[in-house]
């Protein structure tokens, strides 16, 4: 009987922890999947896979960074992928590998990503459409406008100066793109948590009445973080084409999930009003750690999936489950 | 005076926004399809109406049907406060399973469709009981199952292949009319019915009678506040697992619907439905969670169904109009898409006088209860 | 069993939410027949012993007993399977829902075909609501109703289970006074027919009105119980806060003449704002304490908010400090220097996931720069300032704030914004639910910012409170000024007569 309870009691506290502290769990994860891998594979220890994780895990942390923010707010934005497959579909057809143009496919990039961003930040905030349908209706449409600006084939890639920023590997292992890196996972943790916008977010994801009566915008500052999710995924998109070299279109959709799925990892709920986005990046290594490890375990496609979705749900069973009707 | 009261009424309901913008893009199929098809074929009244010509009913219910019906059980789910992102691949899975039982162990094709429906109440229980008794976020389960289900499969079926016998098929692509060998000339109206249609009115008749009872009240008590339907003695999870498995057998009748329309088997179909089962019941007026009903789910499906048909003649219609204009299939796309987003952006309009009228009813209330104090 | 046997019996009930204790060894007995009131103050455990009986929590301790026989009660169903029917504080209505399916649900009327039968349900139903005096159509969206209403709803429906054991969990906050008699009428005849009752309020006299027994609790456990006749209302409240009470003296008798030569702050031209407020005009002025008296109900929330902007007024004008307002949100009002504070702390006031610290710190957050730079240690000063300034008891500043008490959650909210100066402080019923010790402290922080220069507004449904603590009170009845009270004429009987309406001679115009 007691040794029962002592048990049930180490469960509840083992569970407390976990959910205090997503995402060192994030980072424990990650870790776990690290040492599968090698056992899995052991010759994948070398300069070009852990060069190849970190360059998969900052580009994916990027929308992931305004995921956060959308998330942190009380939103979703389902239009991260369309908006990083349109700027890297953007780079590719401006530069067709040639040198220059980068500040113009810069600017035009950003711009298209602000403007998505506002269009689904007034659609669902101002307007009130259920934020997943409507960012998704809009990543629809500019995803058809890919096929409409490329036909649907091929067209040009990035310039090897600008993929040379992203791929170079600094003493032969870091992955140049840390660069990038450096600049915006420190202005992300200004923004959250340095910042009275930061707050506000916080404030207004977790109770937009309250946060209203304080006297914080609500509207604007949700607005505002789904175009810093724009922007940082049209950003992300660049880096993305660079990273590619060519971009056909839709490349990179499967990123809205990936970023959602990451963030969610690590830390951050639907909910709203809570989440870091250190939690967000340790998400997105094990996003990409456990792909990587799926292809490792050489199995048929059919099969990697199955597990993929086991591993999946396992993972949201381990600390994202929602508070029973019951106390 | 009862038809305005009834009007009003049914301005008050959820299903009203999905229903006026469903009208709208019927009128404007019928137009635009009818012009189009004038202008290649001349003015006669058979072309003026040409969306209501037999075959054409037939093509569009038994080509749609099974989305219809998987947005129905989305919209069921909503009510619940529940969805499921892999529906679409679920009515692949029962294909599969369709097919691939006859094929591989040589029982009769009816066998298949049983195992079908099993499979689809087997993976709809998995789902519910993810969301339900596990409490994960229902769009992440929905997101993660549909690579399991796609995985599954490819496992029974590599690549696409099979066929329906064509005693199975040939019924279900035709008109009620057409079912009879050698039918009276006064049955020709049954020319306007297809078989589909049918289907889908038999769907809906076996929803009515679970909508009847008091399981009809507790999905939307659950939907709304899952707490207060504890509270009272409704076991949210119990209920939310029931709707699942209603949403299975529309699962069921949707993928042997599939299996019919395409009389074969493809392993990796109907993906993008699960998305846009959840789009349509939107649009059909549905909320999240209590707010909604399944007329929401019929009206939202058949508006995204019409949408496309009504672009697709809007663009042979223009192409006849300006000489040489031609333009790629990503414009079809493109001006659909656009049109789906404008049906979101209406619900606002509809959602609007809908809480006008809410207003209303809270002043006349105030009204009342100054009338107590007094 | 003794000589009279208990019908119901909780005994040495535990309940810890995380590391929260929320029952300590809590028990509770009730007779057939019999009206249990349960008292205590906020966060002392009432409402849990509530949701233990009715289902909703799963106590980690302790036994339930009735008929002296041990019962488990693991769901609402088990629960409605023991004869309780429960009417919640926070309603357990399906706004979604028509009345007729919020009434019946989880106990359907049916035919004989199992189909729920309308027709039948939508008579048994009209009954129901007219035995409460109900004035709402079967078929109307319960969202539509009033407040008040659905409370009323609320009961009905728990009574309407035919229960043997109601529970009643603070109904009356939001009742009108004929609403409560209609309910106090019901509640007798229920006893006459058996029925055993506990009933959990705030409100003493209504102990002394309809109680048999009564159940003490302070801070999770069960102080004391007995029947009602052995208790003084001094009692009553020394063993809910565990001190005696003090009467407080009312703030200097300030007459109206005085007034000509301090600063206007807030004039009300004739506000109108549908439809609840028809026609107010009021005035504030610098340093002053300005209460809003009335019902629940007739306006007193909506003209507050109208001055701080979260409310569009219909008509009239409001000037802050000389200029007629803009307000298009609230976030212009705080700009301008204006505060609010909120009763409804759960909705309007409090981030329950968040951290004390920013909890304190978001009045601040709220105002200024987007994108400037902001240091912990600036943050954590302030908070720290204010946890020590207003006497907040805390654990960590980094704990989240629904670790508080109700009390130390309103005087966290009062604190975040009279850190930080602001000229016009605007309360809507701050001490609602608040206890009784932590309500004298709020008070104490607002007159010391009113001797300071800022000015209140202060609403409360609490008569004495109001008595107490201002200098002048606006009644409010139907939207309209009913009396403006001040000097002599505050006293509780003007009071009292100008909330129900009676229109005293003695009722001044500004």
């Amino acid at each position: 009987m007691s040794d029962k309870s002592i048990n049930r009691d180490f469960f509840s506290r083992l569970n407390l922890f976990i959910q205090t502290h997503t995402a060192l769990m994030a980072v424990f994860i990650a870790i776990i999947l690290l040492i599968a891998t090698f056992i899995v594979s052991p010759s994948s220890l070398n300069k070009v896979f852990f060069g190849n994780i970190i360059l998969l895990t900052i580009i994916l942390s990027i929308p992931a960074a305004g995921q956060t923010m959308v998330l942190i707010g009380g939103g979703m934005d389902f239009g991260v992928g369309a908006v990083m497959s349109a700027t890297a579909i953007l780079t590719t057809y401006t530069m067709r590998g040639q040198n220059g143009h980068f500040l113009q496919v810069f600017f035009i990039a950003i711009a298209i990503g602000a403007v998505v961003g506002l269009i689904n930040g007034i659609c669902s905030v101002k307007i009130g459409l259920p934020a997943m349908i409507v960012t998704m209706a809009i990543a629809n449409i500019v995803t058809r406008m890919q096929y409409i600006l490329t036909d649907g084939v091929l067209s040009g890639s990035a310039s090897p100066a600008l993929a040379a920023t992203v791929s170079y590997r600094i003493f032969g292992v870091i992955p140049a793109i840390v660069m990038y890196a450096a600049i915006i996972w420190p202005i992300t943790f200004f923004i959250l948590n340095k910042s009275r916008y930061g707050k506000q977010l916080y404030m207004v994801g977790n109770n937009p009445t309250a946060a209203g009566l304080t006297g914080v915008k609500v509207d604007k500052i949700r607005i505002i973080s789904y175009v810093f999710s724009g922007v940082l995924a049209a950003f992300a998109g660049i880096l993305g084409a660079a990273y590619m070299a060519t971009a056909r279109c839709q490349i990179f959709d499967g990123y809205a999930y990936d970023s959602l799925i990451a963030v969610i990892i690590g830390g951050t709920t639907f909910a709203g009003g809570t989440g870091s986005y250190a939690g967000s990046i340790a998400g997105s290594l094990v996003m990409i750690l456990l792909s990587n490890l799926l292809t490792s375990f050489n199995l048929p496609s059919p099969m990697r999936n199955i597990l993929n979705a086991v591993i999946l749900i396992l993972l949201l069973m381990l600390y994202n489950r929602s508070k029973s009707v019951r106390q | 005076m009862a038809i305005r009261e009834s009007l009003r009424r049914f301005r008050r309901k959820p299903a009203f926004t999905g229903c006026m913008l469903f009208i709208i893009v019927l009128i404007l199929n019928i137009v635009v399809q009818g012009w189009s098809t004038c202008m290649s074929g001349g003015v006669t009244a058979e072309n003026i109406f040409a969306f209501f010509k037999p075959s054409a009913l037939t093509s569009i219910f038994m080509s749609n049907l099974p989305f219809i019906l998987i947005t129905i059980g989305q919209a069921l789910l909503l009510i619940v406060g529940q969805m499921d992102i892999s529906i679409g691949v679920q009515i692949a899975l029962v294909n599969v399973v369709c097919i691939m039982v006859p094929q591989t162990t040589g029982c009769p094709v009816w066998c298949g469709w049983l195992v079908g429906f099993a499979a689809a109440f087997a993976i709809s229980a998995v789902c519910g009981f993810c969301c339900s008794v596990l409490r994960l976020p229902a769009l992440l389960v929905g997101y993660a199952l549909t690579f399991l289900i796609q995985g599954i499969n490819v496992l029974i079926m590599n690549v696409p292949q099979g066929t329906v016998p064509m005693a199975y098929w040939k019924p279900y692509q035709s008109s009620v009319y057409k079912l009879f060998n050698n039918p009276p000339a006064f049955l020709k109206f049954l020319d306007y019915i297809p078989v589909a249609a049918l289907v889908l009115i038999v769907v809906l008749l076996i929803w009515h009678f679970f909508s009847r009872r008091p399981f009809g009240k507790h999905i939307y008590a659950v939907g709304t506040n899952p707490r207060n339907a504890f509270a009272v003695g409704i076991n949210p999870v119990s209920t939310q697992m029931k709707a699942f498995l209603i949403k299975g057998f529309f699962v069921g009748v949707a993928g042997i619907c599939l299996t019919l329309m395409s009389a074969s088997g493809n392993p990796l179909q109907c993906e993008e439905y699960g998305i846009k089962s959840l789009s349509a019941a939107i649009i059909g007026g549905m909320g999240w969670g209590g707010w909604g009903s399944i007329s929401c789910g019929v009206f939202g499906g058949g508006f995204l169904v019409l949408i496309q048909n009504t672009v697709y003649y809007f663009f042979t219609l223009l192409s006849k109009l300006v000489a040489g204009f031609t333009v790629s299939s990503y414009w079809h796309n493109f001006v659909s898409d656009l049109i789906i987003f404008g049906g979101l952006l209406m619900t606002i309009v509809t959602a609007k006088e809908q809480r006008k009228t809410l207003q209303q009813g809270l002043k006349a209330q105030f009204k009342r209860g100054e009338k107590n104090v007094r | 069993m003794g000589e009279v046997i208990c019908l119901l019996e909780m005994r040495g009930i535990d309940k810890r939410f995380g590391a929260v204790v929320a029952l300590k060894n809590a028990s509770l007995t009730v007779k057939e027949g019999e009206i249990a009131a349960l008292a205590g103050s906020n966060g002392s455990g009432k409402s849990t012993m509530v949701k233990v009986l009715a289902g909703l929590v799963a106590p980690n301790g302790g036994e339930i007993f009735i008929d002296g026989k041990k019962v488990e009660i693991k769901s609402g169903t088990d629960s409605v399977k023991e004869g309780f029917a429960t009417a919640f504080q926070d309603l357990s209505l399906i706004p979604t829902m028509s009345v007729k399916d919020n009434i019946l649900l989880g106990c359907e009327l049916k035919t004989k075909g199992g189909f729920v039968d309308e027709k039948e349900s939508r008579k048994v139903v009209q009954e129901l609501l007219d035995r409460f005096h109900i004035d709402c159509d079967p078929d109307d969206y319960v969202q539509t109703l009033m407040p008040s209403t659905q409370s009323m709803l609320e009961v009905a429906k728990a009574v309407f289970r035919k229960p043997k054991f109601l529970l009643l969990d603070e109904v009356t906050a939001s009742l009108h006074y004929d609403e409560i008699e209609t309910l106090f009428g019901i509640m007798r005849e229920l006893k006459a027919e058996g029925v055993s009752m506990v009933y959990v309020t705030h409100r003493m006299n209504e102990i002394f009105q309809i109680c048999d027994t009564i159940t003490i609790m302070r801070s999770s456990e069960t102080i004391t119980s007995g029947q009602v006749s052995d208790f003084t209302l001094d009692d009553i409240v020394y063993y809910m806060t565990g001190a005696k009470p003090k009467h407080h003296e009312g703030t200097g008798e300030v007459s109206a003449e005085d007034y000509t030569d301090r600063e206007l702050v807030v004039d009300i031209q004739n506000l109108s704002i549908a439809p609840k407020v028809k026609d107010i005009s009021m005035k504030a002025y610098r340093g002053e304490i300005v209460g809003i008296g009335g019902l629940e109900g007739q306006g007193q929330s909506e003209v507050i908010r109208a001055i701080l902007g979260a409310v569009k007024k219909d008509g009239g004008s409001i000037s802050y400090l000389g200029k007629p307002t803009k307000y298009k949100a609230p976030a212009d009002g705080v700009k301008a220097g204006i505060g609010f504070v909120s009763g409804e702390r759960n909705n309007e006031a409090m981030f329950p996931i968040r951290t004390i610290s920013e909890n304190i710190f978001a009045g601040n957050s709220a105002k200024g720069k987007l994108f400037k730079f902001l240091t912990s240690k600036e943050v954590k000063k302030f908070s720290q300032d204010a946890v020590d300034t207003y006497n907040i008891k805390i654990g960590k500043l980094k704990d989240p704030a629904s670790s508080l008490s109700g009390g130390n959650q309103q005087k966290l909210v009062v604190a975040r914004w009279i850190a930080m100066k602001p000229n016009l402080l605007l309360l809507d019923d701050p001490t609602k639910g608040v206890d009784i010790h932590s309500r004298q402290e709020i008070h104490d922080i607002i007159r010391d910012c009113a001797a300071n220069g800022m000015t209140v507004i202060i609403s409360a449904s609490d008569t004495e409170e109001l008595m107490d603590i201002s200098e002048r009170i606006y009644v409010f009845y139907e939207g309209e000024v009913a009396a403006m009270l001040a000097g002599e004429n505050k006293t509780p009987e003007h009071l009292v007569s100008a909330m129900m309406g009676i229109k005293s001679s003695e009722k001044e115009v500004e």
